[in-house]
């Protein structure tokens, strides 16, 4: 488990094009993090910049206390979870659980093997060792049943499983999630979103999770970074994000149905700060840090306000 | 149901099937006017008249060309149609097609060489009841050995009926280097110069700087004609019995061998596949060239750095000469035969052959013409036209079996030691002996196999495809159609029509008729009821009797193993190498695919060069590699033949497996790109990720481009056929060039089929073992 700093990280293209700019971001030990936008606004390079598959132009990036911009994505620690899920289609689910282990054995020499009978006693071991790490992460998952089968041979949903599996047997880290849902269908993705939930909770992972789907972000998210235009706009928690929004973009993004925004004037109603929409007057809550000062007062604006926070006033 | 739902529109079917009519309608009708009223639309007599232009070209085609239309002028009923393939290779591939589809032409060119084989499949019409009958034709003033070339009396040339009027002859002897001579200070030759004299001059000249004493060709008949002034030959007078295993000729072909490969520069070496042949004398550096025959002049007469001139054939034990001639025959299929020998005699008269004269390519078969000046011209070389007819009179005929097979197993066999002195002279000609004396104890050999029923098969086929036509007719009643189902069957069936009729026609028939055809024994060249039924002597032959078979199938085998492998590993390195993001990448992929689409033939020649055994690429840029190694390179087509023939063919594949690349590069790019970056972070890169992740997902890419490459494998034949003609020996003798060489040289088309059977089922049987094998190492997955 480590936490994941993020200082300053910047992406830009040869070609000059600017992907993300400046995300300053702390993941806690632990902590379940969605960065969420529209398609093109960043968050995948975000990602895909932690993981080590995209080079960073600018910024630290530190996973735990390591200084990690220059290391290669195999030596950092991290496990990914592909939107595709990216199987192998050729090895069965126990071989696709199992690849990353292999390719860290300790003691995988073939030629070692037939020459040392200690050597093919510490394999032995290790077989055994790897066998049971996939066999506990396929009882977790509960894809048990299907280890002898190819990816070709299941459903969504299983695939999604097995992805999820193979970056479970890793014990990495960090997980990194690639937008792991979008290909599956409404029903199926209710599921296996509280089944990460669970997932969360049981392993107690720092998790770092893409989607654009800001719904998906406020059920899962300990914490939520709203991107936009390559630009961290807010960060926070889901409760924080849907209830403050930093700014008009944040509020008309989070939420269902999307926040309504209705041309007003902030005036100033028995001493108490409200807005004039079409000749009616809402009383802004107290808590609300709108003063109308006088070089603002008169001012038209946009009133933000959700649906569900109207209440029916009486009439007159 | 109404037009607009209907799958296709009446107004078109009707439209199409009215086309479809008509143009069957016309083909029929333009067949049957060709055919059965004959003649040209102005009602005169059509005659087709075929020929080569050598090395004279366009001048020969020029002066045919004027003499056919000199015979027009006399002839105002007869209309002459000229044909004119090229060189000889060309003109014998044509017409051998054109005998072979039944429309040969009525005239032709025809080589006394090739005479006895031509004759013997009984496809020319013999002259003498035409000569009989026209007494102008004047046949004494013919040189009598030129005229008896053209007679077979159905075992041997010289007697018998007359086949052919020989329009023109020449005699063989020696080109040589005046200035050279005069350098090396040895005597120009005399009339009677022996083969001592030869051999000061050749040895003086190969002493001076850079030169070689001569280029001495060793064509069947010119190495016939050299033991013949050695008073000896490779079979008897009667041309049946094999002499060459006589210590006499074993001692004239140790002599050659001798001069040419213990010698320095006394003979030129005979590794070089390019520089061979009449051409080395235009350097400058050779004193002497031959034996050639006049033919050579017309192109020597462009010589300005040096004089030139024609000696005669050194004489040994003996004085000896030989001709090579060419003559006007009829085709025994001739409609026309009275008009055709009209106009042979016209194209052999004194007028026609002065014409040719003058171009200097040849000798005038008529004493007359041969002694008055349009041959002896002393102001152009050769000054010493005498040499040629001094020789004609004492020159005799070679005694040639009636089979092409004879030239060619001498000239493959006996080369081996005497030109390229891979073998010692006693092997070479033993291993002749031997598939001489194979040869004419097969079974095939003999007469006594009966027609081939040809009614009876047509019957049992046409009986065949009723029953098949009537079962699809049941098939189809039982399974009940609606109208809009009916309708779009129709227009189905309509619109793939011509694929079917051409797949039938095309595809079906010769396939059915060349499984036939491996049966029978055919020359290819006379009709299809000459073919004789020999049941499965042939696949019997072929799998028993047949060394050469064996070899050939040995050679592809090896280059099978060697080109697959390596050529597939070298398309996927330069696929992996494509594959990369780089600036101006499609410039590379281009260059590496382009060498895959360029014509054969002209790959095949530039490779010729680049092996050559004297001045090749390859070997000017090994020898600086391996010469600290104490190593020299490989002799590729020559001494070192047996090892590196085939390899070299393996190396030259690599240049042109860019069609295996571009499917290699198109299978990468399918494989997604989140499998490497899984891959990356499962920490598998480089070697590992290759073989765990790259092959698995491209291996159907890579069992289909293996398949092709198995069965292209074995069919190379351009590269073989061009580069080496399956020489030394049979050492790269490929499958399908010996398929070709059995149906095109040897004139064995049913043996040549069962040759193609027997490939079908190698590769078939070997495709399936693939797929079998890799049944488990393939992952189809990949492809979903």
């Amino acid at each position: 488990m480590a936490s994941v700093s993020l200082k300053g990280l910047s992406k830009v293209y040869p070609g000059g094009v600017t992907a993300v700019q400046g995300v300053d971001l702390e993941v806690r030990d632990g902590e379940f993090v969605v960065l969420v936008g529209p398609s093109g606004c960043g968050k995948s390079t975000t990602l895909r910049m932690v993981a080590g598959l995209e080079e960073i132009s600018a910024g630290e990036l530190r996973i735990g206390e390591r200084l990690v911009n220059e290391v290669p994505g195999r030596d950092r620690d991290v496990a990914m979870v592909f939107q595709s899920y990216a199987l192998y289609p050729h090895l069965s689910v126990r071989q696709n659980l199992a690849f990353p282990l292999e390719r860290r054995r300790a003691h995988g020499s073939k030629l070692l093997r037939l020459a040392s009978a200690g050597y093919r006693a510490a394999a032995r071991a290790e077989d055994a060792a790897l066998a049971a790490r996939v066999d506990e992460a396929a009882r977790t998952l509960g894809i048990t049943a299907l280890l002898e089968r190819k990816p070709g041979a299941l459903s969504g949903g299983q695939r999604q499983r097995v992805a999820v599996g193979r970056a479970l047997v890793r014990e990495p880290a960090v997980f990194l999630f690639d937008e792991p849902l979008s290909n599956l269908d409404a029903k199926l993705r209710v599921e296996m979103r509280a089944e990460l939930a669970r997932l969360h909770q049981r392993l107690g992972a720092t998790m770092l999770y893409v989607t654009h789907d800001q719904e998906e972000a406020m059920t899962l998210g300990d914490r939520l970074v709203v991107m936009e235009g390559g630009v961290v706009q807010q960060c926070g928690t889901p409760r924080d994000v849907y209830d403050r929004p930093a700014n008009r973009f944040v509020a008309g993004f989070v939420g269902t149905p999307s926040m309504n925004f209705l041309p007003a004037t902030l005036v100033e109603d028995a001493g108490a700060p409200a807005l004039d929409v079409h000749g009616a007057r809402l009383a802004l809550p107290p808590s609300s840090r709108a003063r109308p000062r006088a070089p603002r007062r008169g001012r038209a604006r946009r009133a933000p306000g959700r649906a569900r926070a109207l209440r029916r006033g009486r009439p007159g | 149901m109404t037009d607009a739902l209907h799958p296709f529109p009446r107004l078109l079917l009707r439209i199409l099937a009215i086309l479809t009519t008509l143009a069957v309608l016309w083909s029929a009708g333009w067949v049957f006017a060709r055919d059965v009223l004959g003649g040209d639309d102005d009602g005169r007599t059509v005659l087709t008249v075929m020929h080569w232009s050598g090395d004279a070209g366009q001048e020969e085609d020029a002066i045919v060309e004027a003499a056919l239309a000199r015979f027009e002028a006399t002839h105002p009923e007869l209309r002459v149609e000229r044909i004119n393939p090229g060189d000889a290779g060309s003109f014998y591939t044509k017409l051998q097609t054109m005998m072979a589809a039944g429309t040969p032409p009525d005239v032709f060119y025809v080589g006394d060489e090739r005479l006895p084989s031509l004759a013997s499949m009984g496809v020319l019409t013999p002259l003498d009841d035409f000569v009989a009958s026209d007494p102008d034709v004047a046949l004494d003033d013919f040189y009598p050995v030129v005229l008896d070339a053209y007679r077979f009396d159905g075992q041997h040339a010289g007697r018998g009926p007359l086949y052919g009027l020989p329009k023109d002859f020449t005699t063989i002897g020696f080109y040589y280097n005046k200035d050279l001579f005069r350098r090396a200070g040895v005597p120009e030759p005399a009339d009677d110069w022996t083969w001592d004299d030869f051999l000061a001059a050749a040895r003086a000249i190969g002493e001076l700087d850079g030169c070689t004493g001569a280029e001495f060709v060793t064509w069947p008949r010119m190495l016939r004609l050299y033991l013949a002034t050695r008073g000896c030959d490779v079979v008897d007078a009667s041309g049946d019995e094999l002499r060459v295993l006589e210590p006499r000729v074993l001692a004239a072909l140790e002599d050659l061998y001798r001069w040419r490969h213990v010698e320095e520069n006394t003979l030129t070496s005979g590794k070089s596949r390019v520089a061979s042949g009449a051409t080395v004398f235009l350097t400058g550096r050779v004193g002497l060239a031959g034996p050639f025959g006049r033919w050579v002049v017309p192109s020597y007469r462009q010589i300005e750095g040096f004089a030139w001139d024609f000696a005669p054939m050194p004489r040994g034990e003996q004085r000896a000469s030989v001709i090579a001639s060419v003559a006007w025959a009829i085709s025994s299929e001739s409609r026309h035969p009275r008009e055709a020998w009209e106009l042979v005699r016209s194209l052999c008269s004194p007028d026609s052959q002065a014409g040719l004269a003058r171009l200097g390519l040849a000798m005038p078969s008529r004493r007359s013409v041969a002694r008055s000046d349009a041959f002896v011209d002393p102001s152009l070389p050769p000054s010493r036209d005498d040499v040629f007819l001094a020789q004609a009179e004492y020159a005799t005929l070679l005694p040639v079996p009636a089979s092409t097979k004879f030239d060619s197993l001498l000239e493959t066999r006996l080369n081996q030691a005497v030109l390229t002195g891979d073998l010692d002279v006693t092997t070479a000609a033993r291993a002749f002996d031997e598939a001489w004396r194979a040869e004419l104890e097969s079974p095939l050999g003999r007469g006594d196999h009966p027609l081939m029923p040809w009614g009876t098969v047509t019957r049992v086929a046409l009986a065949i495809a009723a029953l098949v036509l009537v079962g699809v007719l049941l098939a189809r009643r039982r399974t009940r159609l609606g109208p809009l189902a009916r309708a779009e069957e129709r227009a189905g069936l309509l619109l793939s029509s011509p694929l079917l009729l051409g797949l039938l026609g095309l595809m079906a028939f010769p396939i059915v008729l060349s499984l036939l055809l491996s049966f029978t024994r055919w020359t290819g060249i006379a009709g299809l009821d000459t073919a004789r039924w020999v049941g499965l002597a042939n696949y019997r032959q072929l799998l028993v009797d047949d060394p050469r078979f064996v070899t050939s199938l040995k050679v592809t085998a090896y280059y099978a193993l060697l080109a697959v492998p390596l050529g597939q590993a070298f398309a996927l390195g330069a696929a992996l190498l494509m594959n990369g993001k780089l600036r101006g990448i499609g410039f590379f992929r281009a260059a590496w695919y382009l060498p895959s689409v360029l014509a054969g033939v002209g790959v095949a020649v530039l490779w010729r060069w680049v092996f050559d055994g004297d001045s090749g690429l390859a070997n000017a840029l090994l020898e600086p590699l391996l010469a600290p190694l104490g190593l020299t390179p490989p002799d590729w087509f020559g001494a070192d033949a047996a090892v590196w023939g085939v390899p070299a063919f393996a190396l030259m594949n690599l240049w042109m497996v860019g069609g295996s690349m571009m499917i290699y590069l198109a299978g990468l790019q399918g494989i997604p790109s989140e499998l490497y970056e899984a891959a990356e972070l499962d920490g598998a890169r480089g070697w590992t990720r290759f073989r765990r992740v790259t092959l698995p997902m491209l291996s159907p890419v890579l069992v289909f481009n293996g398949v092709m490459a198995i069965i292209g494998s074995f069919q190379v034949f351009t590269q073989a056929f061009v580069m080496t003609r399956g020489e030394p020996g049979d050492l790269t003798r490929f499958y399908v060039l010996y398929l070709y060489n059995q149906a095109f040289d040897y004139f064995e088309m049913g043996y040549a089929s069962a040759m193609a059977w027997i490939l079908l089922v190698v590769v078939l049987a070997l495709t399936a073992l693939v797929l079998r094998g890799s049944r488990k190492h393939v992952h189809y997955e990949a492809l979903s």
